[in-house]
């Protein structure tokens, strides 16, 4: 059925058309945004595991336009829409119109990007959704020199993906691969297949050493576009990691696994302790998805069955209460002007939904359990413990000891200790507000409780 | 006297024929056309011309045979090289619409149409002779193009051309002289014999050839002059320039390594080629990077943009040709586009030419700065357009042909070149406006021909009509 390309299409037509129409009024385009964002989960939903098809190439080798969710995709996707509608329910920056429609471009790139079954489209689609992110930070960034590191850094990974899936498609005959249970590829290229493949994953989830364009780029982009790119477009590489590498190439990722869990596990630790001394909040929540991913890589190399299947909760879990934190960095930041540690503090006592939606979701990253992220963690630490991986489960303990100490800082220094003097005071989260960013707790509480839909198989 | 050709021969060059009639016709309508005015009659004309002759020359696709004794190869390969070389000169006359028909427009048009004709040749020649006369008839054409308007950039462009170009003439028909020593035949058919690849004097001719051709395709270390000229010359000759010379050339290299080479040699004579496309894929984005005239950027952007075409075309294999046939006509398109939006900001200054003055572009005028956009994507070769699929296609070709490091080379020139790309993007759809800028009125033919470009570009990556059996014409 044809609602899965409907899906895919309605947010990058109803962007194109919010450009073309005349300037209207915030409210109306914050409406329409949010009722396409949300048209799209519906329909994502309805849609289920259905499929679509056209052909495309049949020289040098097959691919197709197609598209339809795997077991993988549909939550990615759906934590996509709601990411988004979340987000542009409650925008608030200058040229609303303009964020309105990027934001839907951006979401119906990045839904042909999790709902490609075919390689050239999932490279295709992964180039297209560098542009709304780079016309945001160009347009509402706080540094151009910001915006083309992310262009620059993701685009390199771009290519080397765009050379190894030209290099899969001519040796496997297809590209129309993914989700499909096909043969692993093998032989003496698939390695370096492989390295194209991880190259651009690992900068796009990103991993360090390769991570140096993501904190100054969820610094410097308006809080609803960086829930969504920290909450879902991070997981792009993971999620391809999980089709493409797990799935085809499988053989080397195991080969390779220990290289990459060095590397994840740097990030870990890495990104925890810098999130520890940061005083910019929104670097804080960048550095803590540094080290969180870090634990996710480590999870998907190790290959295990549970661990995999932990992966996928901690993906969404991740997507869920960064999207939280940083809409809710957002809010603070409109109202106070400042999002230093250093000048903040004592803003819970005058903005308790403020604070007490900051809580939740800080609870949920630093993994309480009864919230997403300890279902996710859980899940992972057992099952990289199961594969034999040790010490990556050693490293994931103490980063998770740090990710207290951070977070906990976090709500903190912003929400708790004495007022201070020349921090205006102004009102607490408005229902619209709220409203935007209950979806999202409500989820991590959710999946919290029961994570079983997502553990399925 | 009769002369010893058959109907089949006139039907062969009747598209070229259809073109140099057009200019002619031109020429004379000027006579009784009022001075002064602007006019458009030529322009209207040469159209017409263009177009009869596209007609013409798609239905000779299909039939494929020689004509001229060997001379003039029809069919598929010359087919879409030659419709590639129509469209470029349909979409560079329009330009001088664009930016004001002056005076001697119709003398102009004349002019780009036998250089177009000359380009026609060439994409059919098939012996030595016949790749002589088209390439020159193109270039002479080219010299009084160039310096075609009262500018001392233009006369400077144009003087540089002759000298420059006369010179890789020369090592091109010095080249031609050998290779017929060596051989004892004008024709490519009559070379492809093994008994060639021992004697030094084949290697000679040949390897003074390929300099005339790398010459004119501006490949890296013979490419300093493109940057130079396309900055001199008046915005449309820089736009029929930029595609015609690289399309003619193209076809005669292409028709040399596909269906000339005596088997064995084709390697080793080559390297150096596949080696300056490699280079010229990075020092023509790294050239790009400095450059604030649009003009010069494109001219840089050329260099890499042909060392693409030709890791389509390294190794020789038949489907490699397909996606250097698709690239090409995907680059003409980006080319064409680009020049068009260029033109359509120009007044008789071309401010079109210059980066700065793009700053804003998409505050005044939004639809052109989109297409624009688009253009620039393709040239990068980021989706959705025919850039990207062009790219992934010369990919598969190299990793089938075995030329990785070319594909690396590519990967890595493609990185550098994002960023000469982007700055242009940038620039348009910057914030502040500098000083105000008067905008200049709409101006239909340029921007008719920039949406074109700019529907065919993104329309190419999902119906990627690469031209079939194109390779039996070659021989």
């Amino acid at each position: 059925m044809a609602l899965v390309l409907i899906a895919i299409l309605l947010p990058i037509a109803a962007g194109a058309l919010l450009y073309a129409l005349p300037r209207r009024d915030r409210i109306v385009c914050r409406l329409a945004g949010t009722a396409v964002a949300a048209a799209t989960f519906g329909m994502l939903i309805r849609a289920g595991d259905a499929q679509w098809s056209v052909g495309w190439l049949s020289r040098p080798f097959h691919a197709a336009f197609h598209f339809g969710a795997t077991p993988i995709s549909f939550w990615i996707a759906l934590l996509l829409a709601l990411c988004t509608a979340c987000a542009i329910a409650s925008t608030r920056v200058p040229r609303t119109r303009d964020f309105v429609a990027l934001l839907l471009m951006l979401e119906g790139t990045m839904l042909g990007l999790f709902l490609a079954r075919d390689l050239l489209v999932f490279a295709l689609c992964w180039d297209l959704m560098l542009i709304p992110v780079f016309f945001g930070l160009m347009n509402w960034g706080e540094h151009p020199a910001t915006s083309w590191r992310y262009f620059i850094y993701n685009f390199a990974g771009g290519l080397t993906l765009l050379l190894a899936t030209a290099a899969f498609g001519v040796i496997y005959g297809s590209t129309d691969v993914i989700g499909s249970n096909g043969a692993p590829l093998v032989g003496a290229w698939a390695p370096w297949i492989y390295a194209g493949f991880a190259f651009a994953f690992l900068v796009k989830t990103p991993v360090w050493p390769l991570h140096t364009w993501m904190p100054p780029t969820y610094a410097g982009l308006p809080a609803p576009m960086v829930a969504v790119v920290a909450a879902v477009q991070s997981k792009a590489g993971l999620y391809g990691f999980l089709v493409i590498g797990v799935a085809l190439l499988g053989t080397y990722v195991h080969d390779y696994a220990p290289a990459l869990m060095v590397l994840g596990a740097i990030s870990l630790i890495y990104g925890a302790v810098i999130a520890l001394v940061q005083t910019d909040a929104k670097r804080i929540v960048a550095y803590s998805s540094l080290s969180h991913l870090g634990l996710i890589l480590i999870a998907i190399v190790s290959e295990n069955p549970l661990a995999l299947r932990g992966a996928l909760v901690y993906i969404v879990a991740h997507g869920l209460f960064s999207a939280a934190l940083f809409m809710l960095l957002g809010y603070l930041e409109d109202r106070e002007e400042t999002r230093s540690l250093l000048r903040l503090g004592g803003l819970g006592w005058k903005n308790p939904r403020l604070a007490g939606a900051l809580c939740i979701a800080a609870l949920a990253a630093l993994g309480l359990p009864g919230l997403a992220g300890f279902a996710g963690e859980l899940i992972i630490l057992i099952g990289v413990y199961q594969a034999g991986y040790v010490w990556p489960v050693i490293v994931a303990l103490i980063a998770i000891i740090i990710a207290s100490a951070y977070m906990i800082r976090l709500y903190q220094d912003l929400m708790n200790g004495p007022e201070v003097e020349d921090v205006p005071v102004r009102a607490d989260l408005s229902w619209l507000e709220g409203l935007a960013v209950s979806p999202l707790l409500a989820a991590l509480v959710l999946i919290g409780v029961d994570p079983a839909p997502l553990l399925r198989p | 006297v009769t002369l010893p050709f058959t109907n089949a021969d006139w039907w062969a060059i009747l598209p070229v024929s259809v073109v140099a009639v057009t200019a002619l016709v031109v020429l004379i309508s000027d006579l009784f056309s009022d001075r002064g005015e602007p006019r458009y009659l030529p322009i209207i004309l040469a159209l017409a011309g263009t177009i009869a002759a596209g007609i013409l020359l798609a239905r000779q696709f299909g039939h494929n045979y020689d004509a001229f004794f060997g001379g003039f190869m029809v069919g598929g390969f010359a087919t879409v090289f030659g419709e590639i070389i129509l469209i470029a000169t349909a979409g560079s006359v329009i330009l001088y619409g664009a930016i004001g028909p002056t005076p001697r427009i119709a003398g102009m048009t004349a002019i780009m149409l036998w250089s177009a004709c000359g380009a026609m040749l060439m994409a059919g020649a098939a012996n030595l002779m016949m790749i002589f006369l088209g390439l020159e008839l193109l270039s002479l054409g080219l010299y009084a193009l160039c310096g075609a308007v009262d500018r001392k950039t233009a006369r400077e462009s144009a003087l540089k051309y002759l000298i420059l170009s006369s010179t890789a003439t020369g090592f091109l028909i010095f080249g031609f002289a050998l290779l017929f020593g060596a051989t004892g035949s004008i024709r490519l058919a009559d070379f492809v014999n093994p008994a060639l690849a021992s004697n030094p004097l084949f290697w000679i001719g040949a390897g003074m050839f390929l300099v005339g051709i790398v010459f004119k395709l501006s490949l890296v270390p013979f490419h300093t002059w493109t940057p130079d000229v396309f900055e001199g010359a008046p915005l449309p000759v820089t736009a029929f320039m930029s595609v015609t010379t690289k399309a003619g050339t193209l076809a005669v290299f292409a028709r040399f390594i596909y269906a000339a080479l005596p088997s064995g040699i084709g390697g080793a004579l080559l390297i150096p080629v596949w080696i300056a496309a490699g280079i010229s894929m990075i020092a023509g984005n790294v050239g790009m990077l400095a450059q604030n005239d649009l003009k010069r950027l494109l001219g840089y952007s050329g260099v890499a943009q042909i060392g693409y075409i030709l890791v389509a075309l390294a190794g020789a294999t038949p489907l490699g040709l397909r996606y250097a046939l698709y690239y090409l006509t995907a680059y003409a398109f980006m080319n064409l586009g680009a020049f068009a939006v260029a033109a359509a900001i120009s007044g008789e200054r071309e401010e079109g030419a210059s980066i700065a003055n793009y700053r804003g572009l998409a505050r005044r005028r939004p639809w052109l700065a989109a297409a624009m956009t688009i253009f620039l994507l393709a040239l990068a070769g980021l989706p959705p357009t025919a850039g990207f699929l062009g790219k992934i296609l010369i990919l598969s070709s190299s990793v089938s042909s075995g030329y990785l490091w070319l594909a690396a080379l590519l990967i890595a020139g493609t990185a550098i070149s994002l960023y000469a790309y982007a700055k242009v993007i940038r620039a348009m759809y910057e914030r502040e406006e500098g000083e105000v800028r008067d905008v200049r009125p709409f101006v239909p033919l340029a921007w008719a021909s920039a949406a074109i470009c700019a529907v065919l570009i993104v329309a190419m990556t999902f119906y990627p009509l690469t031209p079939s059996n194109v390779l039996p014409l070659v021989r």
